[in-house]
């Protein structure tokens, strides 16, 4: 099992985690993993994963960090 | 965690792009009108330049760019339903540049049938917008403190239109409605709710969200999230209070109203430069810059308007409205709406791209849509043409300059924003194109 790729958003502006996300996408094995941090709820990436056909599921850290776990579908 | 964006209702990209595309003319037609007329224009508040000037800007250059960035805004922050976006865009787009091109000659050369055809297509254009825009707020399942003061906005603006047209039709009916309520009652709650209760107040809606999320500052502190828009609120109530009969402009308790709106707005102004400073990113971007200058005009002017209460030596002269008008305008509204501009077009230009070329077709960087550089020397300019208005008030021999500076800054604006929309025009067409080939792909031999 390959390490996830990391992408820590949580000090970017916005789009900038958006537009690294789309970046990797591209690039990402099957089964292979791509976690986000970030401060909020990525409305528009999740849009663009529905239609890209990926899955993902989100788990609220305790200090308010939204972590994003993404794969090919 | 903040709130969040949706682009998912996001009307087309057109829809925002007309409006914000015409806004920056008009800040460099009201330039040139400083320019030509010089000093002349400049002798009071009530001088046909000066009226001229303040309604191209307050209404062409801020009106149209607040409309179409309240279509886009309202859609995706509340997630609401605009009715039918592109015919709304369609309608109100030319009548409210009609309505300001009336309106400002109307004032140049005085003529009341122009007033009456101003009012006339304010009251179509905005009676349409406020209707979609008050259906999609009221609608919407969206909650939280921005949608709350978005709606406090909208109010506000349909009181101003409602002023606004009474006035027009007052001036264009030879003054036979003057009677009924005193001109300068009538006139001081038109600018105080328009400033006040439709342009700050959209102001500090906008910024509770996009402070935190793009500048990456702490959260404004609930408490001021609260006061802040209902205390505005409150006070432009009482201050519309000069309306009622027998009261009148100019009355003891009215300074006292107008004391508690600018300690509200300095305290705004104070409490975002401190969230500024507290950034968790050092480098600062030109969005960043706009709302830093914004909020030291804002603040400036709530000090200048105190100066003036203390020494009415100095705040007796005619020229004294015109320090606080030029403060508020290009020094507040123009400061935020530009660096807004550029923080929304390479965004928007980035996302609907994004939507078209999806994983396989990204768009280029969202920092390539305006060159950084370019960006900056505008904002230059900007704060140079601010810094020059400001001196002509002093010097009316200065208008010249300053007129100049100002229109070449909003020229320089209009150019930037081209070219952004020109660069999302050569993409789509790029993907459309790649689109295309791809599919003809599997049917050749």
């Amino acid at each position: 099992m390959p390490e996830p790729r990391l992408i820590d958003g949580r000090d970017m502006e916005p789009p900038e985690p958006l537009e690294l996300a789309v970046a990797e996408l591209a690039t990402l094995a099957p089964g292979e993993e791509l976690v986000m941090l970030l401060h909020c709820e990525p409305l528009p990436l999740y849009a663009i994963l529905d239609r890209g056909g990926y899955r993902y599921r989100s788990e609220l850290r305790a200090d308010g960090t939204n972590e994003i776990h993404i794969q090919k579908a | 965690m903040q709130p969040t964006l949706s682009f998912e209702q996001a009307p087309p990209i057109s829809v925002p792009y007309r409006f914000f595309l015409t806004a920056p003319l008009f800040g460099a037609v009201a330039g040139l009108i400083l320019a030509w007329l010089g000093p002349a224009a400049l002798e009071s508040r009530w001088s046909p330049g000066a009226l001229a000037m303040t309604h191209l800007i307050v209404v062409d250059f801020m009106l149209q760019a607040m409309c179409g960035s309240l279509l886009q805004f309202v859609a995706v922050v509340a997630g609401a339903n605009i009715w039918r976006p592109r015919l709304v865009a369609a309608v109100v787009h030319p009548l409210i540049t009609a309505g300001a091109i009336f309106l400002a000659t109307a004032f140049l050369l005085e003529r009341q049938v122009l007033f009456l055809l101003a009012a006339l297509a304010f009251a179509l254009a905005l009676g349409l917008f406020l209707t979609v825009m008050a259906i999609a707020l009221l609608r919407t399942p969206a909650r939280g403190m921005s949608i709350y003061v978005l709606r406090l906005a909208v109010l506000g603006l349909l009181l101003t239109v409602v002023l606004g047209v009474t006035l027009a039709a007052t001036l264009g009916l030879h003054d036979s409605l003057q009677s009924v309520w005193s001109l300068l009652a009538l006139i001081n709650v038109h600018v105080a709710w328009g400033l006040g209760g439709w342009a700050l107040m959209l102001v500090i809606g906008v910024s509770f969200l996009v402070v935190p999320m793009f500048q990456l500052t702490p959260a404004y502190p609930v408490w001021l999230t609260r006061l802040v828009p209902a205390g505005l609120f409150l006070l432009l109530c009482l201050w519309s209070l000069q309306l009622l009969p027998g009261a009148g402009a100019a009355q003891a308790w009215q300074t006292g109203v107008m004391l508690a709106g600018m300690l509200l707005a300095g305290l705004y102004a104070v409490a975002t430069l401190w969230l500024q400073s507290r950034r968790r990113r050092r480098q600062a971007d030109v969005t960043f810059a706009f709302w830093r200058g914004a909020m030291l005009a804002l603040l400036a002017l709530s000090a200048s308007w105190l100066v003036f209460e203390v020494l009415p030596q100095l705040g007796s002269h005619a020229r004294a409205p015109l320090w606080l008008g030029v403060l508020a305008l290009p020094g507040v509204f123009l400061s935020v709406i530009m660096g807004m501009l550029y923080k929304i077009m390479p965004f928007l230009n980035w996302l609907h791209l994004q939507r078209l070329g999806g994983i396989a077709l990204p768009p280029p960087n969202m920092k390539q849509m305006i060159p950084e550089r370019a960006m900056r020397a505008q904002m230059r300019l900007h704060f140079a043409a601010l810094v020059l208005l400001l001196a002509a008030v002093l010097m009316p021999a200065l208008a010249l300059p300053a007129g100049l500076v100002f229109s070449a800054s909003c020229l320089w604006l209009e150019w930037n924003l081209i070219g952004a929309a020109r660069l999302y025009t050569r993409f789509r067409d790029r993907i459309r194109a790649a689109v295309a080939a791809a599919a003809q792909t599997p049917t050749q031999p």
